[in-house]
């Protein structure tokens, strides 16, 4: 009987490699957009010695559930709220104890390393320039095509005075996003390996090209300039259209079946002609 | 000839009292469900006036029946490219409103009420929502109310009136009305049928009852706009159509239907007719004067050699060839001629004949007063209660000469009748009047037993019903002879 189990040892071990390489491609994927490793904060932050400012235990449960801790009012989560601009880490998908582990042993040895892999990449480091928001801009509308082929973000995003229809309403508004997650070499980072529920599965398997991290920033960067109050115009654009377009179909059904019966015995009790 | 016989029926208006038991008789036995509760495939309504749905007849609003065009006989409300336009959204239906938003009453509040100065109430409830809600109308909404300036104002066989006419009639004194039982007619051309997409409306090849297959029935509702008399109904729970089926099962099995076999005033006769299939088309296509006459030409005479023979050769059996010869709509469409198809001008050939009634028309008016003709045999038509114009409108098709025919006979045979009863009328004299209303002594003594001492036996002439030939029809009976159950899987052999 023993024998058998025997067998499975080599696989058990073959499994935890796999993991370890996980950890890494994980912490690209999942944690990278919004932080590093000793190279300063980006929407989140630096993580370098993070195990020194708060206990094991507590950055588990953090981990695990950001959103419940910050709203607990847990006061240091309550501090990296109000650091981050008010951005919610969200909660990230496909956590086991076993890779919050990983990942906690990850940024250990990672923080006591002079110079860890994960401080940031340097690609924010060039110089943006006109040509990148006409770029960013087709990126953006999806008249160029993601070269990875990822779906372009006016699927999902509207910003302001962009796309005839406004964009899609199932992401945010982006005009002001180059504000929000605080400049230039947070937003590439998020970009490069966007990581929350919804575009992460998305992105994942499609990453954006690191070519086109920069136009798009610049792009962004560009419309963050718009008045935001402005904005509500584009809505209101939508709205006429709906209305126009529900006009013309009733127009059409009238023409249709404009002879169609209509009530005849109310009309007969009010003393309408029949 | 391809001879097919017909159950039809006769309504003798001049009966009915207007009870409505034939309706209940009918809500009872088959539209107390759930879904049908505005459905009533047996109603009768009061004329003038606008009737169940409301003003049905304005064909012009509902699009029932045929029409000639170029003639060629074509649906009204819908063709092979309307069918496909207007699947999802049939633009002639009558709306709820047309029929009536069916209630009940919370009769809880009744019990429960706290003490008060007021008697408690019970709130009408709406049996389609289940909210309290206001009734604005009913199935019989104008029931007795002719002389209404709303409903029976509104009577479309009015239309054909002249002005003063119609004044005359809504003066108090001329006011006037009769009952007008309906049921589906089971006509022999259906525009339900021609008009169904999924084809689950069918004639019964046996008998000529109209059926509505609950299994096929898509809710396209095209018959509930074809049909002219507004006949078919549609069940909002179960999103099938439903109609009159004559009591099929009663028929069935020796019985009247259920609205014959409780009409109080023994106004409804059932028989069987035969008629030439290959007639139909020919008949419908008539201009409207003359479509009476070519519907009872179509109707073959049961007694005829060749017409025997030839029903013999379509499958028709002895008994109902027997049924057929006894049957008392023969009598009186075609032998008496005193029963006249209702709005013939719809074409569908419609298979419940009606005897019009005489009552308001007896009396006349007479200067200011209207005065009850008795001692003429013959009141003047043009002057009577009612136009004749009106009933032939409903009856004739528009030609009066069938509607003064159909008075005439009546009043020759009362005249007649009082004379050998009452004396007051010469015999002789009365004897001559019937010969000039085309009738005769012997005749008019079987119209008067039919009309007033009829028994069950003399209405209702109910033909075997050959179930087993009526389905041989349609499949073999034999089919499944030497079948065992579901057959085998695996053939049996023999070893292990
Ligand atoms: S009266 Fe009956 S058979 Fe005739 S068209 Fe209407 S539903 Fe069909
Ligand atoms: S039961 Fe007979 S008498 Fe009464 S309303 Fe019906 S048809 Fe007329």
């Amino acid at each position: 009987m023993k024998n058998k189990y025997k067998i499975l040892i080599p696989f058990v071990f073959l499994i935890s490699g796999v993991v370890c390489q996980d950890v890494d491609q994980f912490f690209k994927q999942n944690c990278s957009s919004c932080h590093t490793i000793g190279g300063g904060r980006l929407t989140g932050p630096d993580l370098k010695n993070v195990h020194e400012r708060k206990d094991d235990e507590w950055l588990k449960k953090f981990i695990n559930d950001p959103v419940a801790i910050i709203n607990s009012g847990d006061a240091y989560a309550r501090q990296i709220l109000d650091e981050s601009r008010g951005i919610m880490m969200p909660k990230v998908g496909g956590l086991t104890p076993f890779i919050v582990q990983s990942l906690l042993d990850l940024i250990k040895e990672e923080s006591a390393k002079e110079k860890s892999k994960y401080s940031g990449s340097s690609l924010a480091d060039r110089v943006l320039t006109p040509e990148d928001i006409i770029i960013g801009r087709a990126l953006f509308l999806g008249t160029t095509v993601l070269k990875n082929n990822g779906p372009s973000c006016i699927g999902c995003h509207s910003i302001f005075g962009e796309g005839q229809l406004g964009g899609g309403l199932l992401g945010p508004n982006l005009t002001d996003v180059y504000g929000r997650l605080g400049g230039k070499t947070a937003l590439a980072a998020w970009l490069s390996s966007p990581a929350s529920e919804t575009m992460g599965p998305i992105y994942g398997k499609h990453p954006i090209d690191e070519k086109e991290v920069l136009p798009l920033v610049a792009f962004f960067k560009e419309k963050g300039k718009s008045n935001i109050s402005e904005a509500g115009m584009h809505d209101f654009n939508f709205l006429i259209f709906g209305f126009v377009g529900l006009a013309i179909v009733l127009i059409l059904f009238d023409l249709f079946w404009g002879n169609r019966l209509r009530s005849v015995r109310r009309k007969l009790v009010k003393g309408k002609a029949l | 000839m391809d001879i097919r016989s017909q159950i039809s029926m006769v309504f003798h208006l001049d009966k009915c009292i207007g009870c409505h038991t034939c309706s209940i008789a009918c809500k009872n036995i088959w539209t107390d469900r759930k879904g049908t509760e505005y459905m009533w495939w047996n109603n009768v309504e009061t004329k003038p006036g606008t009737g169940f749905p409301t003003r049905w007849e304005d064909q012009d609003k509902y699009k029932g029946g045929w029409e000639l065009v170029d003639g060629e006989l074509k649906l009204k409300s819908t063709s092979k490219s309307k069918t496909i336009t207007n699947i999802f959204h049939n633009p002639t239906m009558p709306t709820m409103d047309d029929y009536y938003e069916p209630w009940s009453y919370k009769y809880k509040d009744l019990f429960d009420a706290p003490a008060g100065d007021d008697q408690p109430t019970a709130k009408p409830i709406s049996m389609v929502t289940g909210d309290y809600m206001d009734i604005e109308a009913g199935p019989n909404w104008d029931d007795d109310l002719s002389g209404s300036p709303i409903y029976a104002e509104n009577d479309i066989n009015l239309d054909v009136l002249s002005d003063e006419q119609r004044d005359q009639l809504f003066a108090i004194e001329r006011l006037m009305m009769f009952y007008f039982p309906r049921i589906c007619n089971h006509c022999v051309n259906p525009s339900c049928v021609a008009s169904c997409p999924s084809g689950a409306l069918y004639k019964r090849g046996e008998d000529g009852i109209v059926l509505l297959d609950q299994e096929r029935c898509r809710a396209w509702r095209s018959c509930i706009s074809a049909c002219p008399y507004k006949k078919t109904y549609y069940n909002w729970n179960t999103g099938k159509s439903e109609k009159c089926i004559l009591c099929f099962p009663r028929i069935e099995t020796g019985q009247a239907p259920a609205c014959f076999h409780s009409c109080v005033g023994r106004i409804r006769y059932l028989g069987v007719l035969l008629y030439d299939a290959d007639k139909i088309e020919e008949t419908a296509k008539h201009p409207d004067h003359e479509l009476v006459d070519a519907q009872r030409e179509m109707i073959l005479d049961p007694f005829d050699e060749n017409v025997i023979r030839e029903a013999k050769k379509n499958g028709i059996s002895e008994s109902t060839l027997k049924a057929a010869q006894e049957s008392p709509v023969y009598k009186f469409v075609k032998e008496w001629g005193i029963a006249l198809p209702p709005h013939v001008e719809y074409r569908t050939l419609p298979m419940l004949f009606y005897v019009p009634p005489m009552l308001p028309v007896m009396s006349a008016q007479e200067g200011d007063s209207v005065r009850s003709i008795n001692e003429e045999y013959f009141p003047d038509f043009d002057k009577a209660r009612v136009p004749i114009k009106y009933l032939a409108s409903m009856f004739g098709g528009g030609n009066e000469s069938h509607l003064r025919y159909v008075l005439k006979k009546q009043s020759a045979i009362r005249a007649y009748r009082r004379a050998l009863t009452v004396g007051d009328i010469d015999v002789l004299e009365a004897e001559k009047a019937l010969v000039e209303a085309d009738c005769n002594p012997e005749e008019a003594d079987k119209i008067y037993k039919l009309t007033s001492l009829c028994t069950f036996e003399d209405r209702f002439v109910i033909p075997p019903s050959h179930r087993e030939e009526a389905i041989e029809m349609m499949k073999d009976p034999l089919e499944h002879k030497q079948e065992v159950g579901f057959g085998f899987n695996d053939s049996p052999e023999r070893g292990m």
